[in-house]
């Protein structure tokens, strides 16, 4: 169970970053963060590189997750094609 | 019959509320003699900047000059406010306490530690989206809640603000979450074939998911306790892991329990092999529920876990064990059929939130 554990946490996700609406398009679009990284830790990466302190960040155009929840529960429940697909908008895109 | 029996426990739900005591941080008070605690009774449902409102009135005299942003604190921890109010009860009251002795703050916030909320319309942002995340797993989309209308979401969160069961439970129709279907009891209830296929159609068709949404908040304790009142305080949230994950209804010739879902939704903890891979088979399933009579006698928990002779405090594995597992207040039994609690017990947001401390005896990472 150990061993299961330590290779769960040590797993990582894609996420691929889709910019919404008018909000700047990053160079590198997917990056790879580690599943028992909170959701806020992605978020936090898109404030930096878009110096922005208010963004609107979603799950695949849908919704938006609590910011404690983790990268791997996300990539989980709503995750396909081996990423998890994350908009940002510099506005509300999906009320 | 079955209809308001099942409106019974919703209406209970709804109707709870926790007796909050509530206390303005010394570092607060400006006046002599420091202003008296304020007595309010938080809906179960509810949230807690929802109670500001209420709360300010009390306190505002006394205030330092300043900006408010107001959060509160138990014991010195900062309580998130996108929990629900009982969640956050049954989490860290480990003996319920009554009342609850809260500590309010209108200055200071610690951002490092929650996330900001400017006023209502911050926890309604947040309960939007946490019933679109459940309409996600339900249907794999969140087409119903997005396309309500502004009218019927004003209600839906005027529903849940006031606890008007009625109003919520007419617009939330329109949400089409359907009631999860109980396929054992189907079973049970059809003698002839022909009526157990239809109940196994009803069961695979649209309107019955099988993924329920679930929010686990989970404390894995290394110390042994025997009583309630003598397990350990949260001083951070780093020891509570939250986890997200739906409870897979599966068809194993028998009523898929609490239990069942217990181990399927933290095989880190409960599972083998086997079930950790997402597979868990008849044996297995059988084997934990086997009543461990020896551990049953060492918990003396509640009243209700020392006066049940039932498997309370059953061993899901050698090595874990469930010290409190702690639904909208109640300690439900670990053979309960998971779809009752699903329906019955659910959050407006249409997640059921399990509160469970786990005595492990080493540290799992989850």
């Amino acid at each position: 169970m150990a061993s299961e554990s330590q290779a769960n946490a040590a797993r990582k996700v894609v996420v691929h970053l889709r910019a919404t609406g008018d909000a700047p398009i990053l160079k590198q679009s997917k990056f790879k963060i580690g599943g028992t990284d909170k959701f806020a830790k992605v978020i936090d990466f898109l404030r930096r590189q878009l110096h922005r302190e208010t963004l609107f960040v979603y799950i695949n155009s849908a919704f938006s997750p609590n910011p404690d929840e983790l990268v791997n529960d996300l990539y989980n429940n709503f995750g396909f094609d081996g990423k998890l697909v994350v908009n940002y908008a510099s506005s509300m895109a999906w009320g | 019959m079955e209809r308001d029996s099942k409106k019974e426990a919703r209406n209970y739900v709804w109707e709870g509320a926790i007796p909050l005591q509530i206390h303005l941080h010394q570092s607060e008070v400006t006046t002599l003699p420091s202003p008296p605690p304020a007595l309010i009774l938080a809906p179960r449902i509810g949230y807690l900047p929802l109670l500001v409102p209420q709360v300010k009135p009390f306190f505002s005299s006394a205030l330092p000059p300043g900006v408010d942003t107001v959060w509160f604190d138990y014991k010195g921890l900062p309580l998130k406010w996108y929990i629900p109010t009982g969640v956050l009860f049954d989490l860290l009251c480990a003996e319920p306490e009554r009342p609850w002795n809260l500590t309010v703050h209108f200055r200071g916030y610690p951002a490092n530690i929650l996330t900001p909320c400017e006023n209502e319309d911050s926890v309604k942002w947040s309960y939007i989206n946490s019933l679109k995340e459940a309409a996600y797993i339900f249907h794999g989309n969140c087409k119903n809640v997005m396309n309500m209308s502004q009218a019927d979401q004003f209600e839906l969160w005027q529903s849940v603000m006031n606890g008007n069961l009625e109003s919520y439970l007419r617009v939330s129709s329109k949400l089409k979450f359907g009631i999860f279907g109980d396929t054992f009891s189907l079973r049970l209830n059809s003698s002839s074939v022909k009526s157990r296929e239809r109940a196994e159609l009803d069961a695979a068709g649209t309107v019955t998911s099988g993924r329920i949404p679930v929010r686990l908040y989970v404390w894995s304790i290394q110390e042994d306790f025997d009583n309630l009142e003598d397990a350990p305080s949260f001083d951070s949230w780093d020891k509570i892991s939250y986890i997200n994950r739906p409870a897979e209804i599966r068809e194993e010739g028998k009523c898929f329990s609490l239990g069942d879902a217990m181990k399927m939704l933290l095989p880190e903890i409960f599972g083998d092999k086997a079930s950790a891979s997402g597979d868990i088979s008849k044996t297995e399933v059988e084997d934990y529920l086997k009543l461990n009579p020896e551990e049953a006698s060492n918990i003396e928990g509640t009243k209700v876990m020392a006066e049940s002779k039932d498997v309370e405090s059953c061993n899901l594995s050698k090595s874990a064990e469930i010290k409190l597992l702690r639904i909208q207040g109640i300690e439900p039994k670990l053979e309960i059929p998971f779809t009752w609690l699903a329906n019955n017990l659910m959050n407006p947001d249409h997640f059921l939130h399990i509160c469970v401390y786990v005595k492990v005896p080493e540290l799992t990472t989850i």
